[in-house]
């Protein structure tokens, strides 16, 4: 029995429309912006032999439509939560590198995904909550906090962040999470500067949420937008205003408990 | 123009240290981090700079992405891939996080059922909330205007909707419209 070529061809680029696709979403996952998106996205359809490409990248779901000789594939696939992992980023980044420059098949294309995917390591989350409270507390000197609000920030902010992490492993929803976050690491900081003597009581409420503060999506935001990609980049922009208005009500809860002057 | 060497190299190293601790929270491998540190020092040390010679924060803040973005793109043969996104992490200990924070807050005390001086909570909301806006546009641009004028290697040949140069679209191609 002979099997159609033009049914095997059909079968070859789905695959590719499929590896394709798949570096798409781990890149939009993993915090990039659409045009490296895009621009990776065709490296890679074309490495494994697609002739023409053409991507639809919106906010939770890609399109990808592949051509080769008379035979047209499109397919699409839904995006999740989208975080920041720059580690497997430039690890899918370097692959698409070489698909585009020396070739590979799709299922090898494929396999090297999911190897990437599962063996791209990230910080253990005791060294994030410690990262991240040095960062805020830094954050918080470059505002001009004092020096007495500084660990009392810095331990808010590990706190708050160890609290995230969890909270997130567990799927709940992101402004939830920033809103629950933001009340427990300002009331902390509050108190713990106060008893530590600082005068600068707002700054430390402040600084001990900035790592709610979702700066990279706000620049890729604009960035989608100066790239031509208005649709992605205003999504980002409102996923953005909603989180720091999440946050600010967290803030605004803690003032009100902790009975401090508005 | 004087400068306060004491004040520029304070913000330099706090700029750095958070540059570096959000590096941590993006998953930059270990030997990323110096560059976030070096990205994020030389992105407060060029924004002190700016507002010590009188600048607005958002002129300072666009100079300082400017400079990050261009001195990413000089040494992209020594940071490969990740150009971009280190003088992204240099940037975000320039976001206005206090500044959205005080305009959102700033909004909810108009909203309240007797503000104090209505005027002036709805005049400092609006300012904090416009600073946001501008500050976080020039850091964008700044960095975008770097990372479109300096010449880039990672853009080649990888442009979406065309084919392979030489080769010719099959007729039955659906183009769909890249938003």
């Amino acid at each position: 029995m002979k099997t159609d070529p033009a049914l095997l061809e059909r079968q070859e680029l789905d695959q590719v429309a499929e590896a394709a696709l798949c570096a798409a979403r781990v890149l939009m996952e993993a915090g990039v912006r659409a045009k490296v998106v895009h621009e990776d996205c065709a490296r890679i359809a074309r490495g494994l032999g697609a002739e023409h490409v053409d991507l639809r990248s919106g906010y939770a779901s890609l399109d990808i439509t592949v051509t080769r000789g008379m035979s047209t594939i499109t397919r699409m696939v839904e995006v999740g939560p989208l975080g920041v992992n720059y580690r497997l980023s430039h690890g899918i980044r370097a692959l698409a590198q070489r698909i585009g420059d020396d070739g590979m098949t799709p299922t090898q294309a494929l396999s090297e995904m999911t190897r990437l995917k599962q063996q791209t390591g990230r910080h253990a989350p005791w060294v994030v909550a410690l990262a991240v409270a040095i960062a805020c507390a830094a954050f918080g000197r470059l505002l001009g906090m004092d020096w007495a609000a500084f660990i009392p920030v810095a331990a808010s902010a590990a706190i708050g962040q160890s609290v995230r992490h969890s909270l997130l492993r567990r799927g709940a929803n992101v402004f939830v999470v920033a809103a629950c976050v933001a009340f427990l690491a300002s009331s902390l900081a509050e108190l713990g500067a106060r008893w530590a003597g600082s005068t600068t009581l707002d700054l430390a409420m402040i600084a001990s949420v900035l790592l709610l503060v979702p700066g990279v999506p706000a620049l890729d935001a604009q960035y989608d937008i100066l790239d031509g990609h208005p649709t992605l980049g205003s999504a980002r922009t409102v996923v953005v205003g909603m989180t720091l208005i999440f946050i600010a009500t967290g803030v605004l809860i803690a003032r009100a408990v902790l009975a401090v002057p508005q | 123009m004087t400068v306060d060497l004491l004040h520029l190299l304070h913000q330099a190293l706090f700029g750095g240290l958070a540059a570096s601790g959000f590096g941590i929270l993006f998953n930059f491998s270990w030997p990323d981090l110096r560059w976030c540190a070096a990205s994020g020092a030389l992105a407060l040390a060029t924004r002190t700079l700016g507002q010590e010679a009188g600048w607005s924060l958002e002129a300072a803040s666009f100079a300082a992405a400017a400079a990050v973005g261009c001195a990413g793109q000089l040494l992209h043969a020594r940071l490969g891939l990740g150009t971009n996104d280190l003088a992204v992490a240099g940037c975000i200990p320039m976001v206005p996080g206090l500044f959205a924070a005080e305009g959102i807050l700033g909004l909810y005390a108009l909203a309240a059922p007797h503000p104090d001086n209505p005027t002036a909570t709805a005049l400092t909301a609006m300012e904090f909330t416009l600073r946001v806006v501008f500050t976080i546009g020039a850091i964008g641009t700044g960095l975008s205007i770097a990372t479109h004028i300096l010449p880039n290697r990672d853009r080649r040949s990888a442009s979406v909707g065309a084919g392979r140069p030489g080769r010719a679209v099959s007729p039955g191609s659906r183009r769909v419209r890249a938003t």
